[in-house]
């Protein structure tokens, strides 16, 4: 078990240099220079005027440094806690700009991954039991999991939004709402909060069905089931067992479909105005904002992982022949 | 049995809860169950603020969309559709020979009840010491800024910048001394940034609704000087709003759904909902919009054939830009005189020059000019006069759809004249990355908006020396033309007093002239001051059938350009 955790640990630190590296050096490679659209926002008519200025910036933001030494640096800052300042938003932390962002993204995230995740499995399992089911209700599973989250999110706004007036068309409260914790702001937040988590639930919760679905039937199918049948269980207790084998994959899936997942909340966000992660990152990429763009995705790099980690051990409590595997036993 | 009762009621709790909280919080209007800045008493805008506010410092560019003009106002005020100044915090201000001199209005106060004076005027202009101050060039030229009471009387070390001075009068916020004097360094002027600004203006920030996010909240300043002497009505909004900006089509949803007030974005067939009577804009048909900057079509002139005045003429012959502003913008946009020089400056347009230099839309003549210079036709394109294809490539940021579409139409048009363009896609950062340093044949582009003087927008065209190294053009000039007669004559304009007019009109001939002839820039069309607003909660807005001929637009830089006329002049529904 111990040289388990330490073999997934070496990998996880690894992936998390690689990883922060490519998240370093993406940004720093792409085309342009953030400090020129700072200064076209600036409009400065006088080119000397202009040259002190964007000196001035290129020194704020070590821009002026040699590539390697920026590197350095970044490595040096992000032992000491410091993300760095925003181009765009200047002076602002980029830290401020996470914090502030974040409880928005987990808001959405958390709930739509847990339950499209359960309700998907659950949907899936009685869909491959009911034929009416499987014929009428799972076709929009197949829908769903195809639909772009972008295309979902606008759709929803359209109709829910634009044309019916039952929900809002976007932001995470209503613009004329003082914030404060209270319940009617609260209850003003869960409003807002609803269209974009339901488009982030839609689309996973019809892949989840369809997985699970597939896997079910064909474990019914396996020799196990039908040696349980044939010695009088009941259809319970194979479908239980059933159920229990199929999620296996699953559990795989959505430590796999992560990173999806998390995509498609970036562009939902954009969609609803919602002002998490996704929102901030793809302003960031716009203005060519490197270090916003390194804070927001070491946080992704970094909550994957975690994620990740999370599954691995929770493979190991669900799948007794993974936890006998390390210990010496056979299965 | 057990599990389905579970799960019923498991269900029926969840909806009752949900419902519970949307009816709640979707109960709106004005009597909203959460506490909130009453709907009916606050205008929301929005079209200005991309991406989250950086914060309260007018000197950087992306501070809280609204803050000079509500809050820090400025010496002067400028109307370009009456081309005038309006006497604001200053109670007069202009030349006396070589000399500006300043009469500081009495009775202004700032929000912390101090008497705005002729020092507070000194100590702004004076923070143009720093190096990283905009208006760091002209202060170098200040020899002595001596204060008389209210009276201002600055002096200058050589022979003044004219037309960039008097548009610093208009541009630059006064901020509050009690505040600013923390600011020691230049490094220290781009970092400041008080979470409630004083001001003179007439709202204050609401620091409360405050979120980089989402949205900017100002509170009515019922001291307001102006509203106290007459000078402007007291605006009826108690509170306004200006929200973040996340896209176009974002944005049309928060129209059509109510939430916005004034919209500053543009919106392709936003003409359809004005014939619905959804939203009104300032004039009620075609072109719907004021006009804000000229769209142009900028070769790089470094560049064979490019470099060519002959061929640049062909090109613009060659450009239906008719069939842009009818198909492509719906007649939202209006076609640009061959000078370019925007509507409100029409009086600088010399119509004898442009009869003699301008140009026309016409493929075939095109094809003649091209013919006689020695241009030879192979296969139905151009080829150089050194018999090489040409194939030149146009870009326009990836995702500008209006300008996407105006580029397809351009290169189809070039084609009917012979002229060969390869349509380029380049994501925003990489084709201004391109521009600035030189890295392209054509592109669309626009640098220079409405102001006080057709000044700035030569000094955007001919501006020297071109940068040829590191980033290359960072403001100006990107057409990288070189001719140094123009940027001497550009240079005189801004050293040339007020009261010759004479001068000013004849340097001004002089530079459309070289404009037209030379062509270093192909004038297309001009882009509208996007403005589109509803009438659900306030009326009165500004409209060309009105005496409400005010710019509707919080963009920075338009509040002092009569968008806070608007504000001023707007009636409760």
């Amino acid at each position: 078990m111990t040289r388990y955790f330490l073999r997934k640990m070496v990998i996880y630190a690894l992936t998390f240099v690689v990883a922060v590296t490519v998240d370093w050096a993406i940004p720093h490679l792409m085309p342009g220079n953030p400090v020129n659209t700072l200064m076209g926002r600036i409009q400065i008519q006088d080119p000397k005027v202009a040259h002190q200025v964007y000196t001035h910036y290129m020194r704020a933001f070590n821009l002026d440094l040699p590539l390697w030494k920026q590197y350095w640096y970044f490595w040096v800052s992000l032992f000491h806690g410091d993300l760095g300042t925003s181009i765009l938003q200047f002076p602002t932390p980029v830290m401020s700009i996470i914090t502030h962002a974040i409880p928005y993204t987990l808001a959405l995230l958390i709930p739509a991954i847990a339950l499209s995740w359960y309700a998907g499995n659950k949907f899936g399992a009685l869909a491959a039991r009911h034929m009416g089911l499987d014929n009428t209700v799972l076709p929009l599973g197949y829908a769903l999991t195809a639909t772009p989250y972008m295309w979902l999110g606008i759709l929803l706004i359209w109709v829910l939004a634009v044309t019916w007036h039952v929900f809002p068309v976007g932001f995470a409260y209503d613009p004329t709402a003082v914030r404060g914790f209270d319940w009617p702001f609260i209850s003003n937040l869960a409003y807002h909060w609803f269209l974009p988590f339901l488009s982030l639930f839609l689309v996973a919760f019809g892949g989840w069905a369809i997985g699970m679905r597939n896997m079910i039937i064909y474990e019914l199918e396996s020799d196990y089931a039908h040696y349980l049948g044939a010695l009088g269980a009941p259809h319970r207790l194979i479908r239980k067992y059933a159920f229990r084998n199929a999620v296996l994959p699953q559990v795989t899936g959505l430590a796999l479909a992560l990173g999806a997942i998390l995509g498609g909340a970036l562009v939902t966000e954009i969609v609803f105005s919602y002002p998490g992660l996704g929102y901030q990152i793809y302003r960031a990429i716009t203005n060519e904002d490197y270090f916003v763009i390194q804070g927001i995705f070491l946080f992704i790099i970094i909550g994957v992982l975690l994620a990740n980690f999370v599954v691995d051990i929770v493979y190991l409590v669900v799948d007794p022949r993974t936890r006998i595997g390390m210990e010496g036993g056979r299965a | 049995m057990k599990r389905i009762w579970r799960g019923t009621v498991l269900g029926v709790a969840l909806v009752a809860v949900a419902a519970a909280v949307f009816s709640t919080a979707a109960s709106g209007g004005g009597k909203a169950p959460y506490a909130n800045y009453p709907r009916s008493q606050t205008l929301i805008t929005s079209g200005t603020q991309w991406g989250n506010i950086a914060g309260m410092n007018p000197y950087t560019g992306n501070y809280a969309a609204g803050m000079v003009g509500l809050v820090n106002e400025t010496l002067l005020r400028f109307d370009p559709i009456k081309g005038k100044y309006i006497d604001w915090l200053a109670k007069s201000a202009g030349w006396s020979g070589k000399k500006y001199k300043i009469v500081v209005r009495s009775g202004v106060k700032w929000t912390n009840g101090k008497a705005f004076t002729g020092k507070d005027v000194a100590f702004n202009i004076n923070l143009g010491r720093f190096k990283t101050a905009f208006w760091n060039n002209l202060w170098v030229n200040v020899k002595q800024i001596k204060v008389n009471g209210n009276t201002v009387l600055i002096t200058f070390k050589g022979t003044p910048n004219y037309i960039q001075w008097q548009n610093l009068m208009w541009n630059l916020p006064m901020i509050s001394p009690v505040q600013a004097s923390a600011i020691k360094s230049a490094a220290q002027l781009t970092t400041y940034s008080p979470n409630v600004p004083i001001g003179t203006g007439p709202y204050t920030v609401a620091a409360g609704g405050f979120d980089p996010t989402t949205r900017v909240v100002y509170q009515k300043n019922n001291g307001w000087w102006a509203a106290k002497a007459h000078v402007s009505p007291s605006p009826k909004p108690k509170y306004i709003i200006d929200l973040v900006n996340t896209s176009n089509t974002n944005s049309l949803d928060a129209v059509l759904a109510g939430v916005e007030d004034l919209n500053n974005n543009y919106l392709p067939g936003v003409n359809q909902l004005v014939a619905q009577h959804k939203v009104s804009t300032y004039y009620p048909s075609k072109p719907y919009m004021l006009s804000a900057n000229t769209a142009w079509l900028e070769p790089n002139t470094t560049r064979a054939p490019l470099n060519d005045p002959v061929f640049r003429r062909a090109l613009a012959m060659s450009m239906n830009t008719g069939q842009v502003v009818s198909q492509d913008y719906a007649h939202l946009v209006r076609p640009a005189s061959p000078t370019g020089l925007l509507p409100t400056w029409n009086k600088y347009i010399d119509k004898a020059a442009v009869k003699k230099y301008g140009f026309k839309y016409g493929p075939s003549a095109a094809k003649k000019l091209l013919q006689k210079h020695g241009y030879k036709l192979s296969g139905g394109w151009f080829q150089t006069k050194g018999g090489q294809a040409i194939n030149l490539d146009l870009s326009v940021p990836q995702g500008w759809s209006d300008w996407e579409t105006a580029r397809n139409m351009i290169v189809n048009s070039a084609a009917q004249a012979g002229i060969k363009i390869t349509v380029k896609v380049k994501d925003y950062n990489t084709w201004a990355s391109d521009r600035n340093t030189g890295n392209f044949d054509l592109v669309i582009d626009n640098n220079y908006q409405l102001s006080d003087n057709p000044w700035t927008y030569w000094n955007g065209i001919y501006h020297l020396p071109v940068i040829k190294s590191g980033t290359g053009q960072t403001f100006a000039n990107f057409e990288r033309y070189s001719n140094a007669t123009a940027w001497k004559l550009v240079q005189k304009l801004d050293h040339t007093a007020p009261n010759n007019t004479k001068q000013i009109r004849a340097l001004n001939d002089k530079l459309q002239t070289i404009l037209m002839q030379k062509l270093p820039l192909i004038p297309l069309w001009y882009n509208g001051v996007w403005a589109q607003f509803t009438s659900k909660y306030w009326t009165n807005w500004p409209s060309a059938k009105s005496s409400r001929r005010y710019v509707p637009a919080m963009w920075r830089g338009y509040l002092q350009m009569t968008g806070i006329d608007v504000i001023t002049h707007l009636k409760q529904k």
